[in-house]
């Protein structure tokens, strides 16, 4: 009887096996990357979370203290160094990123009328995006040099002499506006480049309609074009948000956040605090407001993506 | 098709012939500057063209500073923080990338974590990663910044390729497993074969972003590890600024960036889209 029961089982794993390890490669395969990702994403998302309550300060040696949310307290209502980072961050955000669609979507309809050339010249559009922010940050050291700085020869022969040797990165009205500018330079092409893929991917016979129609040039752009491209315009749009929101390495190969605090961006001064003041408990918490921001306009994004997603676009 | 008038084709012309200028020419002065003798560099007005173009910043630059390795150290480091963590990405992230494709291991919510990881300030997964690295003295090791920048390049590559294994019909890979393959077999033999164009893509955009990093080159390194995108900070630090030198390095640095931007021409609208554009 056993000896049976034995053999029918023997007869019978084959099969059990082939099913249980067809069910287990998947896993198996996810495995090594799952094992990866929760030690470098999921343990430091947990450790910065634990961190936020406690009161660590490196510089003191005095060890870790709980002291509940008081971090959270001190970024929210106590520091207006965050609020000045935040708000900075913020203007980069609505009008360099507003500057970057709205160049980026007119630069992508001449170029779609481009019969020849057309990969040629968006490929040279596209070296920026390519190269390391940190680089685009140094040429810019180099344009804005107040001495020898070619734009400021450019000003200076343009004005005759009138406009000479301005520091645009020393003036705290200006200098905002060079990191932007910088960013708009570095950005702007991939806009281009985005809004090019949508434009290629629109059947030609509605804007043919359009026009049949009567609809003029800018009557079916704005009409038919532009709500076409939203969906992709959206993805553009989101992706230069959430790189924009932690704008560092320009920042810091440009001004260091000066003169004063007025290019100093939230990844910036959290930067500050976690590596130069070493206040950990402090930048955990900062971080983790930072975290929820992104989350939220992130996911206003998102749902709104999917609200006028309605062709084969993206 | 439409027809345009003269005056509509010359302004089009113009328009991105003045793009062209806009967009190229901070990265065409750093070249003509990478030639340029110190007191060239020192003029007013701006010399535009160097006398010479010899390769003499190109040679120091390569050597410099005095005390250390210079800009070869860095394109050492570079290339091999970029090559690890690219390999670690593809090797890990390609298989999880083809389950997730044909079994949906992981469901709706993969999508939103790969999309978190590029939403988590990096200074906040500096922190904790400091201190550990710290703990296992693997600060200012290639180890530390391979690491660091495969928290954004796996899950980047997972998600990369599980569009390209989804643009790829199941039928051959059945086909396979029919015949006796393993599931894995099938992946490795079949599946992986057919997205190779895509997969090379991808490998390629996950080394050109660990190249680019500079964040995470600047919290773990110091001495021993230097990356192209920290000598280049580090040297317009200093009281004598040999811009010709610096200038060299930032040329060095951007010849990958730039011969995959040419490469990569077919994948670029998805890669830099993280996959949400098919293009």
């Amino acid at each position: 009887m056993v000896v049976r029961l034995g053999r029918e089982v023997a007869r019978a794993r084959p099969r059990i096996e082939t099913v249980r390890r067809s069910r287990r490669t998947p896993v198996l395969m996810v495995l090594p990357a799952a094992v990866v990702l929760a030690a470098i994403t999921l343990f430091p998302l947990l450790f910065t979370l634990r961190l936020t309550v406690l009161s660590w300060e490196l510089t003191t040696g005095f060890p870790p203290r709980f002291i509940g949310l008081q971090n959270f307290v001190r970024v929210l209502a106590q520091d207006p160094r965050f609020w000045n980072a935040m708000a900075n961050t913020g203007v980069l955000v609505a009008v360099g990123v507003g500057l970057q669609t709205a160049i980026g979507i007119g630069l992508a309809l001449e170029l779609n009328r481009l019969r020849r050339g057309r990969t040629l010249v968006l490929s040279l559009l596209l070296i920026p995006v390519m190269i390391a922010p940190v680089i685009a940050g140094f040429q810019f050291r180099m344009i804005l040099n107040d001495q020898y700085g070619p734009l400021n020869y450019l000003l200076d022969a343009l004005t005759f002499g009138r406009v000479h040797g301005y520091a645009w990165l020393a003036d705290p009205g200006v200098a905002l506006w060079a990191v932007m500018a910088a960013d708009v330079w570095q950005w702007t092409p991939f806009m281009t480049l985005v809004v090019l893929a949508g434009l290629q991917s629109l059947p030609g016979e509605l804007l043919e309609a359009a026009e049949v129609d009567g609809a003029t040039g800018p009557q079916a752009l704005r009409r038919v074009t532009l709500p076409l491209l939203l969906p992709v315009i959206v993805i553009g749009v989101l992706v230069r948000f959430m790189d924009t929101f932690k704008l560092f390495d320009i920042v810091y190969q440009l001004t260091g956040g000066g003169p004063g605090n007025v290019t100093e961006t939230i990844a910036y001064y959290t930067y500050l605090q976690g590596f130069k003041f070493f206040s950990l408990g402090y930048t955990a918490a900062m971080a983790f407001v930072q975290l929820v921001v992104i989350t939220i306009v992130a996911q206003v994004f998102l749902r709104y993506q999917k609200r006028v997603r309605g062709g084969a676009i993206a | 098709m439409r027809r345009r008038s003269p005056a509509r084709r010359l302004a089009t012309g113009l328009v991105l012939l003045a793009a062209l200028v806009f967009f190229l020419f901070p990265v065409l002065w750093m070249v003509l500057t990478s030639f340029k003798s110190n007191p060239e560099f020192f003029a007013y007005p701006p010399v535009f063209i160097p006398k010479s173009f010899a390769l003499t910043n190109y040679l120091n630059a390569m050597r410099m500073p005095p005390d250390g390795r210079g800009g070869l150290q860095g394109v050492r480091d570079s290339l091999i923080v970029s090559a690890g963590s690219m390999l670690i990405s593809v090797l890990a992230g390609a298989p999880a990338a083809y389950s997730f494709a044909r079994f949906r291991t992981g469901g709706e919510n993969l999508s939103f974590w790969v999309l978190s990881t590029r939403m988590f300030p990096p200074v906040a997964s500096a922190l904790p990663l400091f201190l550990v690295f710290k703990a296992l003295h693997l600060l200012d090791t290639h180890w530390a910044l391979i690491v660091a920048n495969t928290i954004f390049n796996l899950p980047f590559v997972i998600w990369l390729l599980k569009g390209f294994f989804e643009d790829l019909p199941a039928e051959l890979e059945e086909a396979a497993v029919i015949d006796g393959t393993t599931i894995f077999g099938a992946f490795r033999r079949v599946a992986l074969p057919l997205v190779a164009p895509g997969l090379a893509a991808t490998a390629l955009f996950s080394f050109i972003f660990a190249w680019n990093e500079f964040m995470f080159a600047l919290l773990f390194t110091r001495s021993d590890v230097r990356t192209l995108t920290i000598i280049v900070p580090s040297l317009v630090g200093g009281h004598e600024i040999l811009w010709g030198q610096v200038a060299a390095v930032g040329v060095v640095a951007i010849i990958p960036n730039i011969l995959l931007a040419l490469l990569l021409q077919r994948y670029l609208v998805r890669g830099l889209t993280l996959g949400a554009v098919k293009g």
